[in-house]
């Protein structure tokens, strides 16, 4: 069911056009990521979705069972402020209240009871493992249970979606996914979410639609693998233990008909014409030549590739 | 409400979980208050030491330094050299250099100067100084001008006196000039009176001619007559004798009637013209008399005439010295009615008898009001930007965007927070006050009343600095200025009355003034409250107007603060990376 709705949506900072012609659809349910380089409207797009940023043309319209109607945002936005969850790039929090009274203090102002207030922030602290911390003053958390916490605030009147700004930046490789699993618990109860982030790879494993902008213009958006199909050109990867291995494996990959061979370092990535015999041909020169494989990789191009594809085509065009 | 109430426990959480806001809050009212009771809980004289320098230390000057004396001021004398006293000054070894004349008798129509030197640099103290020696100089100043205005009440009353005796002579000469004025008026009258005119009708001396002519004739025929009688007579049958009888009385009467005739005709003694010359005499004298009595008529007309002109010039003269006398009896009553007739009363109508109204107090009494201002004042405008700047700075500032709280809730919330805040003050310093004071308890509940609607305004004064400001230092020395400001412009550091004319009468609605004013009637005077009604109106009004004022700065500036807000972490953001960048 479609949630949010943005219509040929323009902005405009005096002379300078953030976003162009933005027209997205999200819907009850989806983790929408949006990427794209600093600067390129990704937290200006969520600012206007949360209803803080009027667009300068067009529209964003919400829907739900609630409201029934599409409702303008900025025009009702008190209608639906109950129903949004915003956590911004950096912690929105008061550092001297201690994690149960942020809790409580923004719980109670969206108009919950006490008691209710008092057991989703029991549900949230279990759920981000903030529990033994709850009486701690918030500037005393650490970094990881900051953003969960910033989150839980988010959350903690239930909200129908959840707008999140960059939430795992800053953050170690276990607190990324730690609060990525978190998110996903949390779509699973029926929020939708809207993440901006520039960590593509971590994305990528939630995410159910991708938008990707470019210079204030959505490029591509849709279902993840409706991104990706456009870039499915079916290629392989070879890692090989030893430096000189891998200069001959280049040499005599030079000799085969590959559309593309991109050298990653230990890594090579092999765009073939035929797949099938360059994987044959290969495994052939290996064990002709005696060369250490240590990892042959055949798979889907990665949403970090799709992102780098299609800002360096969008350059190219450019030029 | 709900909203409200949560709002403002966060509010007081977050001041009275950051220490040194919680210190100020609670404990810098206490302390002040503490020091200022101890300081100032004294009635003693002001220690001032003042050089006098004269010519000479006659017994004016004596007096007069006895009378500085008096009020337990240090007198420094100076006998040599005024410079030496005024450099004394500038030690800080004197407050104050007077000059005095040494002779304070004012002999000619000239005053008398004495100076006093001050130090302007200590504004303050200046005024003290003048205020406290004016009043001496002053005393000694309706001294002379007693006896100055003795001297002129006696020569009034002198005049007053010699106006009362020549009123009398004025009177006496009134009456003469009446009693004249009378008199000729009677002669005047007397001679109008006199009829001088003489007979208008014609006396005809032809008629005595003509009478004696006809008498002539009726003799003439008498006689005939008679003769005829005779004939008659002879011709009648009468005896002789009878005959002779008549005729005899005939003959009698002719005789008669010759005697008549010769009377008539003749001009003998007892004749006709006699009596004509007579008439004629009478005529002659008549004539003269006329011209006589015409001339006496033409004197009398003109003598009357004059006594017209007399009287008239008596009646004006009359009437002279009657507005004379009205007007004697004018300054008569002039000088009566000046029912103030000592010099003492004449100098100093308004005495200038200083005399505490209400209790004898300490200088902390005295100051009171205006340190309970003070305190209300400060602690407001900077708790409300505080409050103000400290939610606008705090990161959970973006997040109360998204809240379905309404603006004028949040901006309740500060307000009430700051409420409560400065009721815990208020109950501090006016506890703290009835120990230092004695004062009754009932009158601290009005006064707590006018603090809290004092606060209320400094407080919104202080939350609009809070938006108006984007850091929390230049809000917070923007309230300090603002406070410094109003205090400066409130009578407690400079006497209004230095200010200019246009100046003093904005003061007279300086928030401060008019709290401290409202607060000096009750504490001091115990007012009705309709004695403070208007400057208790004035004050609601300005809280009105800058809660208005407040809700449309919170409307205009929420959407300019969040992207400052946001511009504000996303830089502090990269000093984050920056720093990362550069410990890697």
């Amino acid at each position: 069911m479609k949630l949010i709705e943005l219509k040929g949506v323009r902005k405009r900072f005096k002379n300078d056009l953030v976003l162009d012609d933005v027209n997205l659809v999200i819907e009850e349910g989806d983790i929408l990521g949006v990427i794209g380089y600093s600067g390129s409207g990704k937290t200006t797009l969520l600012n206007m979705i949360s209803g803080f940023i009027e667009p300068s043309e067009g529209e964003v319209l919400y829907t739900s069972k609630i409201t029934e109607e599409p409702i303008n945002i900025n025009k009702k936005l008190h209608k639906v402020k109950e129903l949004i969850g915003f956590a911004p790039q950096h912690s929105s929090f008061y550092p001297k209240l201690t994690v149960v009274e942020n809790l409580l203090h923004f719980g109670q102002l969206y108009g919950l009871k006490r008691e209710t207030t008092v057991n989703n922030i029991k549900a949230l602290l279990q759920a981000t493992n903030l529990h033994s911390h709850r009486n701690k003053l918030s500037e005393h958390l650490s970094g990881g249970m900051q953003k969960r916490l910033d989150i839980s605030c988010s959350l903690v009147h239930k909200p129908k979606i959840l707008i999140l700004d960059e939430p795992i930046d800053d953050l170690d490789y276990k607190l990324q996914k730690e609060i990525l699993y978190f998110l996903q618990q949390i779509n699973q109860q029926g929020v939708t979410l809207v993440i901006a982030s520039h960590h593509l790879n971590m994305l990528e494993t939630i995410c159910t639609k991708i938008a990707i902008i470019h210079d204030g213009t959505v490029k591509s958006h849709g279902l993840l693998e409706d991104v990706k199909k456009p870039f499915l050109k079916e290629h392989f990867s070879i890692n090989l233990t030893l430096e000189s291995d891998k200069e001959k494996i280049l040499s005599m990959l030079s000799r085969f008909p590959a559309k593309k061979i991109i050298d990653q370092g230990n890594n090579i990535i092999v765009h073939p014409s035929d797949t099938i015999r360059s994987i044959g041909n290969i495994l052939q020169i290996i064990e002709e030549e005696k060369l250490y494989l240590h990892d042959m990789d055949f798979r889907k191009p990665t949403l970090n590739e799709i992102f780098e594809a299609i800002t360096q085509e969008e350059v190219k065009k450019k030029e | 409400m709900k909203s409200l109430w949560l709002l403002i426990k966060k509010n007081l959480k977050l001041l009275i979980r950051s220490k040194s806001s919680a210190l100020i809050i609670f404990f810098a009212p206490l302390l002040i208050i503490l020091i200022l009771g101890l300081s100032y809980n004294t009635s003693a004289k002001y220690g001032l030491n003042i050089g006098v320098y004269s010519d000479s230390f006659t017994a004016d000057v004596e007096s007069f330094i006895e009378s500085l004396q008096e009020q337990e001021f240090q007198i420094i004398k100076y006998e040599g050299s005024l410079q030496k006293c005024v450099d004394d000054i500038k030690l800080g070894v004197v407050h104050t250099c007077v000059n005095v004349p040494s002779n304070l008798k004012i002999e000619e129509n000239q005053a008398k100067e004495i100076t006093f030197y001050v130090d302007p640099s200590k504004v303050n103290l200046v005024w003290m100084i003048q205020e406290t020696l004016q009043k001496k100089f002053n005393l000694k100043s309706q001294e002379i001008s007693e006896d100055l205005a003795s001297n002129i009440l006696t020569k009034l009353i002198d005049a007053k006196t010699k106006v009362t005796q020549e009123k009398g002579k004025l009177a006496s000469a009134n009456d003469k000039s009446s009693s004249a004025s009378s008199l000729t008026e009677t002669a005047q009258k007397s001679l109008a009176a006199l009829d001088l005119k003489w007979p208008t009708s014609n006396y005809d001396t032809n008629v005595t001619t003509i009478f004696k002519n006809n008498i002539s004739t009726e003799i003439g025929k008498s006689k005939t007559d008679l003769a005829a009688a005779l004939t008659a007579l002879d011709e009648s049958n009468l005896s002789s004798s009878e005959k002779s009888a008549i005729e005899d009385k005939i003959d009698d009467a002719d005789d008669n009637l010759d005697k008549i005739v010769s009377l008539v005709n003749g001009t003998g003694v007892g004749s006709f013209d006699k009596v004509s010359d007579l008439i004629d005499s009478l005529q002659a004298d008549l004539t003269v008399s006329t011209t006589k009595l015409s001339k006496a008529s033409e004197a009398v007309s003109s003598a009357s005439a004059s006594l017209t002109s007399t009287t008239q010039s008596i009646k004006e003269s009359i009437s002279a010295i009657e507005s004379v006398q009205v007007g004697l009896e004018g300054i008569k009553t002039n000088l009566e009615s000046q029912k103030v007739t000592e010099a003492e009363v004449i100098t100093s109508p308004l005495i200038t008898k200083i005399e505490r109204v209400g209790q004898a107090n300490t200088y902390l009494n005295f100051m009171f009001p205006a340190l309970l201002v003070l305190v209300i004042m400060f602690s407001s405008l900077l708790l409300g930007t505080t409050l103000v700047m400290m939610e606008k700075n705090s990161p959970a500032f973006f997040r109360n965007y998204f809240l379905p709280v309404q603006k004028a809730t949040f901006i309740f919330a500060t307000y009430l927070t700051n409420i409560i805040i400065t009721l815990v003050q208020i109950f501090i310093i006016l506890g703290v006050s009835l120990f230092f004071l004695k004062s009754s308890f009932l009158t601290m509940i009005p006064l707590a009343l006018i603090l809290l609607l004092s606060a209320t305004v400094f407080t919104f004064l202080g939350m609009a600095l809070g938006y108006i400001f984007k850091s929390e230092e230049t809000g917070t020395l923007a309230s300090i200025s603002l406070g410094s400001f109003l205090l400066f412009l409130s009578g407690v550091i400079l006497p209004l009355e230095s200010v200019s004319q246009t100046l003093r009468k904005i003061t007279f609605f300086n928030p401060f003034v008019l709290s401290e004013k409202i607060i000096r009637e009750i504490f001091f005077f115990n007012s009705p409250f309709n004695a403070i009604i208007i400057d208790v109106l004035i004050l609601v009004c300005y809280a009105f107007s800058l809660f208005l004022i407040i809700l449309v700065l919170e409307t205009v500036l929420q959407k300019h603060l969040v992207n400052h807000f946001m511009k504000h972490h996303h830089r502090k953001n990269r000093q984050k990376d920056k720093m990362k960048k550069n410990h890697a």
